[in-house]
């Protein structure tokens, strides 16, 4: 039987969210700019490596600076968030940790995967010079354009979700 | 009537569905959205698989609003409420506001787009002043690398001028001292660029001779101008005031820079220099400055071209060896002093470059200044003095000795470690102190600082400090920490007596 999970991306508005979607559910990218309103929501099928099926529900939210600005209905029965941000665009993380302890603290018990996307935009040594802002918090380094770490990202999620 | 216009005019943009607890369509309009009956309406759209656990709470109303519901032909934008009843009939209302919400994502859009487009921009200002910082740090450092061994090497070429050379050697000498001053004067030139990119080429206000200085220019120049045939004419308008306050380094680098251009560029015929007096007002002289010659000429379409630092037009870069920065601190100096330079030419024909700058006018207030600018010339002195150098670069002592002990007034004793210095001044009469501004483990600051808290005696000792640092700041620093005067190398020999006997009388 296969399980349905509801997964819920948040962040700043222009970080890639809708791309990484893009990239996990149809593997294509655009680097056209379009802005989400409201919320779009994708479906795909994984198996994970115990041979289960597990189909998720993933919901492309409107960016936002601020995770406590984003509709309470849309976040209703979430079983597990990903907060991305911009490794090129510094505004995008610099309330990093305040949004995680939100989330954290309206949802002790939901997984929250943090990804710094764009790492194509950004060289290493740039992303160094942030590291004290982002690191320790950081799960996956991504980029929706090259697809780096996009699978892997939704797939370890998905695991800690059965 | 009204139910006619009503009839002809409403729009139903509403759906409704009833679903039972398992999502299973018991009955829909199909008003936007075609669903079969007995269909499960989590089939119809993920989005509704988020109704599975409520469709089990009973007499609950739920909204969501904006959901884009993405079908394979068609996309629409609604609000969705779902109603949940006793009796396990649930109702899902679904109203299309695409046309509503595509406006409101336009809006979206644009505000969206010019915000993260300010923030790269900012980003990439970021970045470039974190360059051009790290550039003009290394330009500061290179240069402070070069400083000992330009010094030297301009001090011993020209002691070695003095001995007895045959022909041979004398020109080689020259060609050294040549070489070694094209190189100071790059690196002043890549530093004065360093400066003025950092905000940090501040003019100095001291009385001057207008006359000695520029008959210390004409004599410098006419000799590199005549010994390449090149006939050079000079007029001087009697006006001209005698005394000016104001930056003579800077107004002799300005009109040197444009008569070695001058130089540089001309194969043939002539070069004229013309400085004469525009007018003065409001105590101030309004200098005009003129360097015209038949050298290979601008094309007009290069005339701002030759402004920007590290330019060098196509029909220049032929053999042409200099760091095309002349002009470029030129035009900084001019417009800092308030003053404006034009250049008109044509190829093949000759340019003139043509500036005006304004000075103050020395008042009588400074009469005294002007008293010692007269008596430039240094006197023999009464007693032979005695002066400590404390510096460890070998080069430098070398160089300072060779000097001092041409001039013959002094005995000189040099320590290379600042640990020694407070016993060595203790321990000798010391007349004069060098100091270098950084040797090893202490700073010219640190070292005269502990010298004047010595007793009331060595308040006194002037402390001339060798600075290889030539910041505003560096010498501001230097000065409050006690020391008298600062020689920033490469510095000649000149300066270096000059300096001496300014404060040995």
């Amino acid at each position: 039987m296969t399980t349905s999970k509801k997964i819920v991306l948040l962040g700043h508005f222009g970080v890639g969210k809708s791309s990484l979607i893009r990239r996990f559910v149809e593997n294509t990218f655009s680097e056209d700019y379009k802005v989400t309103i409201g919320v779009h929501i994708s479906k795909k099928t994984i198996d994970t490596p115990d041979k289960k099926t597990i189909s998720l529900i993933i919901w492309d939210l409107e960016g936002h600076d601020d995770v406590e600005k984003n509709r309470a209905s849309y976040l209703m029965g979430t079983h597990g968030f990903i907060y991305v941000f911009d490794a090129s665009r510094p505004v995008t993380f610099e309330n990093l940790e305040d949004q995680l302890l939100i989330l954290k603290t309206k949802y002790p018990n939901i997984p929250v995967k943090v990804v710094a996307n764009k790492t194509d935009l950004v060289k290493k040594t740039e992303i160094n010079q942030y590291n004290d802002i982002f690191k320790p918090l950081v799960d996956f380094y991504t980029s929706a354009k090259t697809g780096s770490k996009v699978d892997l990202l939704f797939s370890k999620l998905a695991n800690e979700l059965i | 009537m009204l139910e006619t216009y009503i009839k002809k005019y409403h729009k139903n943009n509403f759906q409704y569905i009833l679903v039972d607890a398992a999502g299973k369509v018991i009955e829909t309009d199909n008003h936007i959205i075609p669903i079969g009956n007995l269909t499960q309406i989590q089939e119809v759209h993920p989005f509704f698989e988020a109704f599975s656990d409520l469709f089990f709470i009973k007499n609950e109303s739920y909204d969501f609003l904006c959901i884009n519901l993405d079908f394979d032909k068609t996309s629409i934008i609604a609000d969705i409420t779902l109603q949940t009843h006793n009796d396990n009939k649930n109702l899902i209302i679904i109203e299309d506001l695409t046309k509503h919400y595509n406006n409101y994502q336009l809006a979206a859009q644009n505000r969206n787009e010019s915000l993260i487009n300010a923030q790269i921009l900012k980003l990439k200002n970021l970045h470039l002043k974190e360059k051009e910082q790290f550039k003009n740090i290394f330009i500061a450092n290179f240069s402070h690398q070069l400083r000992n061994p330009i010094t030297a090497l301009n001090i011993f070429s020209n002691l070695l001028k003095d001995t007895t050379l045959d022909d041979t050697q004398e020109s080689y000498v020259n060609v050294i001292n040549t070489a070694n001053k094209n190189l100071k004067q790059s690196v002043e030139g890549i530093l004065d660029i360093s400066k003025i990119e950092a905000g940090k080429l501040i003019l100095v206000e001291k009385v001057f001779s207008l006359k000695a200085l520029l008959n210390e220019i004409i004599n410098e120049h006419k000799l590199h101008i005549t010994k390449k045939n090149i006939e050079f004419n000079f007029i001087l308008d009697p006006k001209l005031p005698e005394f000016l306050n104001g930056d003579s380094f800077r107004l002799k680098q300005i009109i040197g820079n444009l008569l070695s251009n001058a130089t540089y560029f001309t194969l043939k015929g002539f070069i004229n220099l013309n400085i004469s007096l525009n007018h003065i007002r409001a105590n101030k002289a309004n200098l005009h400055i003129k360097v015209s010659d038949t050298g290979i000429g601008i094309d007009p379409k290069d005339y701002e071209q030759i402004f920007k630092r590290f330019t060098k037009i196509e029909s220049t870069i032929k053999n042409d060896m200099s760091t095309g920065l002349g002009l470029s601190i030129t035009q900084y100096l001019i417009s800092q002093m308030d003053g404006n330079i034009k250049v008109q030419s044509e190829i093949g024909i000759g340019s003139v470059f043509t500036c005006n700058i304004s000075f103050k006018l020395a008042t009588s207030y400074d009469k005294n200044l002007k008293e010692v600018l007269l008596h430039k010339v240094r006197k023999r002195l009464d007693k032979k003095h005695n002066i400590l150098l404390v510096e460890d670069s070998e080069l430098i002592q070398l160089s300072i000795l060779k000097i001092i002990a041409a001039d013959g007034n002094f005995f000189l004793n040099i320590i290379s470690n600042g640990d020694d210095f407070i016993s060595t001044i203790m321990d000798q009469d010391v007349d004069l102190i060098l100091l270098s501004s950084t040797i090893q483990n202490y700073t010219a600051e640190e070292l005269t600082k502990s010298l004047r808290k010595l007793s009331k005696e060595y308040k006194k000792i002037p402390v001339i400090s060798i600075s290889s640092k030539a910041f505003k700041e560096d010498i501001k620093s230097l000065k409050k920490a006690g020391i008298n005067d600062v020689i920033t190398k490469p510095f000649d020999e000149e300066t270096l007596l000059n300096t001496i006997h300014q404060y040995l009388k």
